[in-house]
């Protein structure tokens, strides 16, 4: 009985080399130790790791406690070996090749080879091994992975989104893909647009347009009649003209709304218009329209033209003409009212006087002051029309005589009932009852007539004649404020000139009278000088000037052309003021009306 | 040999690296491109501010893209090595001076304006390039050297080679020992430093290393050794730590590889994803035009 060990190994070209040993006896132990029958140097490998012992037929295989082979590709610690099949044994690092053995035969034929060259871990033809193309994805392969992502995520994503909105479809509402598109958030105004991308981007490559500023803001009219405003465009110089081909080529219209009101800008408000923007085209605007009425105005502070109230300049009959008129010219107030502002605010006359004895009824203070007469409209930026009731009578009285306790007055603005009730007065009454006014009755301006009355006209038939053309002659109630149309000779067909002021004066600019609140009237309005109702109290464009200076001027208040002038012009504030009210910086400018 | 040996003064100083490439010409290119842009953002005045819609951002978000585009182009023309006045190492040498010059064209082409969109992502993944592409420089003009003073006069291959010399030394010095001191032997035999992943080969830090495992524990076993048993193991503990030593120079090497390479894998990928993102950027823009 023996074993024919057949040892294979390889040289370093890779020949085969083959080493023969006979065993004899039955038995075969294999281990790392020398004096071993199959001596395996592999360091898995125990000094004495297993037996093998020929039984008839077979080969019973034995490790040594706590060891273990790999027969015929399963683990085992012991096992059996057919010989006629043969058979393998896989220890370490090597195999140990059992041929088949026919029945009978003595020889036993074991060829062992190393399965696994240990060292072939470390190729040294490997310079590559140091470098981190083992260790990591190719860069080509990141490439286009990252490639990939960022062109589903950022490209095919938000466009996916465009046509499921065209589409309404149910993806859609759940998040809007083209979000991600946007540079920057909406101002505040338009920020429910946040999710509706195509709401101001309509069609796919093609720039907003006007439409689609129109399908909400349906009332925004423009500034002036577009061919007007093409000529009146400033010279283009050559970077202008290189933009605009630019915008011509890339299909961007100049003139559109979202030239000025850009979006995407942060969530802020529309920016305060630039004076720039303005004095481009009214710097010099009459040279490039030469039928414009219009003034050039670059600077509020250096050229501006004189203000052009809207005036009465003259009467058709009964009805005012009205008329704007610069204040350089100095117009005159063409009220047909009699009204001398200094002595209504004299400290010292007699009006104060009366202001004092009357204050404690009607509020006044040691005089009469402009709050006295005239009130302020509900917004604060303009005032009420005087009303003579409400304004005047306090002092002004119409009365004429006394019922039990009531005062009969005589009809403010009807002259011909004015006639006929002081008729009716003296109509059949022999004496005229002086009494029923007493004596020591407070004098006021309007009892004037009343003692006339009494006085002069109070003895029998004609008195009433004579009362009717006392109050309306010098020294009567009427003519003290009013100018009388004398009737033909023998009438009594007094009348009254009408009385009319301008509701707005300034009509191309905005003034607010609250945001003024810190001034004192006279400071703008020199009505404590006037003497005459002729005369203008509008301020000029010099006394603005006392504060109000251009666009980075020195004067306290910095005023651009927005402050009181709007590009889309309309008769209420312009935008600028009613933005800086909504945001809280201007306490005191309210909006009038409602922007038409 | 004399072509070798002479330098060839027409070109310049052929040792002369890409960084003083033509005495900074470059470098005052860049300065140039970012000073006039700079210039151009203070003086003109865009209305409500500076954003990439206007038209000097247009003219900023042009420069940029076909900026990123050439420099891109590098990636072919490095392939071919030519000197000259557009040799490779002018077109380097422009590659990086103008590509730091884009940090200032690019981000006055935001205005400063970002957010979590398609446009800053693709501004973000252009820094992630310009800054990958500093960090590149960086190393390349300090670890170069430190790796031919880390090989002390080794090949890679040589340094393979010592390894494996002695893992076969350690092999047969380890042949007389039990079965238990051979299976901690084997850890350091299996032991393969090119088997550490990225972050170990960055860090240079390996707390599992087996070599050093085994090191430890023979050390421990020598100790209540005695006779034949005790110089065998002291021969295997000696083998060890020559081993370890030869591993740390192997790991030290593998670093400072891994430092130097490591940008590409960010500056190269990253550049194909911002030109994607870029795309996306100026489709989006057209888009909703």
């Amino acid at each position: 009985m023996a074993f024919l060990l057949r040892t294979v190994s390889h040289s370093a070209e890779g020949r085969e080399i083959v080493r023969t040993r006979r065993v004899d006896g039955d038995r075969l132990v294999i281990g790392r130790d020398p004096g071993c029958d199959v001596h395996l140097t592999d360091l898995a490998v125990a000094l004495r790791h297993a037996t093998l012992e020929r039984v008839a037929g077979r080969l019973e295989l034995t490790a040594e406690p706590g060891l273990w082979v790999e027969l015929n590709g399963r683990k085992a610690a012991a096992g059996t070996l057919e010989l006629a099949t043969g058979g393998d044994i896989l220890l370490g690092s090597h195999a140990l090749r059992f041929m088949p053995t026919p029945a009978g035969s003595d020889e036993i034929a074991v060829a062992i080879e190393r399965t696994t060259e240990g060292e072939a871990k470390l190729d040294k033809s490997a310079e590559r091994l140091f470098t981190l193309g083992p260790v990591l994805p190719a860069k080509r392969s990141l490439a286009w992975l990252l490639v990939l992502l960022v062109l589903a995520a950022g490209l095919a994503w938000p466009i996916k989104a465009y046509y499921d909105r065209q589409q309404r479809s149910e993806a859609f509402a759940r998040f809007h893909a083209d979000e991600i598109w946007s540079s920057g958030s909406l101002s505040s105004a338009h920020s429910g647009l946040k999710e509706n991308c195509s709401a101001c981007h309509v069609k796919p490559f093609e720039a907003v347009r006007d439409s689609a500023c129109q399908t909400c803001h349906a009332s925004v009219h423009g500034h002036a009649d577009p061919f007007r405003l093409a000529r009146a465009r400033p010279d283009l110089g050559r970077w202008r003209r290189i933009e605009l081909a630019f915008k011509e080529a890339f299909d961007l219209p100049p003139g559109r709304c979202v030239e000025c009101h850009t979006e995407h800008e942060g969530p802020r408000q529309m920016p305060v218009t630039a004076q720039r923007f303005c004095s481009d085209c009214h710097g010099d605007l009459r040279k490039k329209l030469p039928d414009t009425s219009l003034a050039n105005a670059s600077d509020f502070g250096r050229a501006h033209p004189e203000f052009q109230p809207v005036l009465i300049a003259g009467w058709n009959g009964r009805r005012p003409l009205l008329r704007r008129q610069s204040l350089a010219a100095r117009p005159v107030e063409n009220s047909g009212l009699k009204f001398p502002h200094a002595m209504h605010l004299s400290l010292t006359n007699g009006v104060a006087q009366m202001a004092r004895r009357l204050g404690r009824d009607h509020g006044f203070g040691q005089a009469l002051e402009c709050k006295d007469c005239h009130d302020p409209a509900p917004d604060g930026a303009r005032f009420q029309p005087v009303d003579m009731e409400e304004d005047c009578a306090m002092c002004h009285s119409l009365a004429f005589d006394r019922v039990g306790g009531t005062l009969r007055t005589l009809r403010h603005g009807e002259p011909a009932q004015v006639v006929a009730d002081l008729r009716d007065f003296y109509r059949g009454r022999s004496v005229p009852a002086p009494s029923v006014l007493a004596p020591a009755a407070r004098r006021r301006p309007g009892d004037a007539p009343d003692l006339r009355n009494r006085i002069q006209f109070g003895r029998g038939p004609g008195s009433a004649e004579r009362a009717i053309r006392g109050i309306f002659s010098p020294g009567g109630a009427c003519f003290d404020c009013h100018q009388v149309e004398a009737p033909p000779p023998g009438s009594l067909d007094f009348r009254i000139r009408p009385v009319a002021f301008p509701v707005r004066y300034l009509h191309k600019g905005w003034f607010d009278h609250r945001a003024h609140s810190t001034q004192s009237c006279s400071s703008c309005h020199l009505a404590d000088r006037s003497s005459a109702a002729s005369d203008l109290l509008v301020p000029n464009l010099a006394s603005c000037r006392t504060c109000h200076g251009g666009e980075g001027s020195s004067k306290p208040v910095q005023s651009s052309c927005a402050m009181c002038h709007d590009y889309h012009m309309d008769a209420g504030a312009p935008s600028m003021l009613i933005r800086q009210r909504v945001r809280g910086k201007k306490r005191s400018t309210v909006v009038a009306e409602a922007r038409r | 040999m004399e072509g070798i040996a002479r330098t060839d003064l027409r070109h310049g100083a052929s040792h002369q690296g890409f960084l003083r490439h033509r005495n900074f010409l470059w470098l005052k290119a860049a300065i140039g491109v970012s000073v006039l842009a700079l210039l151009g953002y203070a003086l003109i005045d865009v209305q409500p501010r500076h954003n990439g819609g206007s038209a000097y951002g247009y003219a900023l978000g042009s420069i940029g893209v076909l900026l990123i585009l050439w420099l891109t182009l590098l990636g072919l023309r490095k392939r071919a090595m030519t000197r000259g006045r557009w040799s490779l190492k002018a077109w380097t040498s422009a590659h990086v001076y103008l590509g730091l010059s884009l940090t200032v064209v690019a981000t006055l082409h935001t205005g400063f304006q970002f957010g979590w969109n398609v446009h800053t992502l693709a501004y973000a993944l252009m820094m992630l390039v310009i800054l990958s592409g500093i960090y590149g420089i960086a190393v390349y003009s300090t670890l170069p050297r430190e790796l031919s003073v880390s090989r002390s006069e080794m090949t890679r291959p040589q340094m393979i080679d010592a390894v494996m010399k002695l893992d076969r030394q350690l092999q047969s010095a380890a042949q007389p020992l039990g079965h238990e001191d051979t299976r901690i032997v084997s850890l350091s035999l299996d032991d393969n430093p090119f088997a550490a992943g990225l972050y170990r080969r960055l860090s240079g830090h390996y707390p599992g290393c087996r070599t050093a495992r085994a090191l430890a524990e023979m050390r421990r076993r020598l100790a209540p050794a005695a006779g034949e048993q005790a110089a065998s193991i002291g021969n295997v503990v000696s083998l060890l730590e020559r081993k370890a030593a030869a591993l740390a120079r192997i790991r030290h090497h593998l670093r400072i590889k891994a430092l130097l390479e490591i940008w590409l894998y960010v500056h190269v990928p990253a550049t194909f994803a911002l030109i994607a993102a870029l795309a996306a950027h100026i489709v989006s823009v057209f888009f909703y035009w």
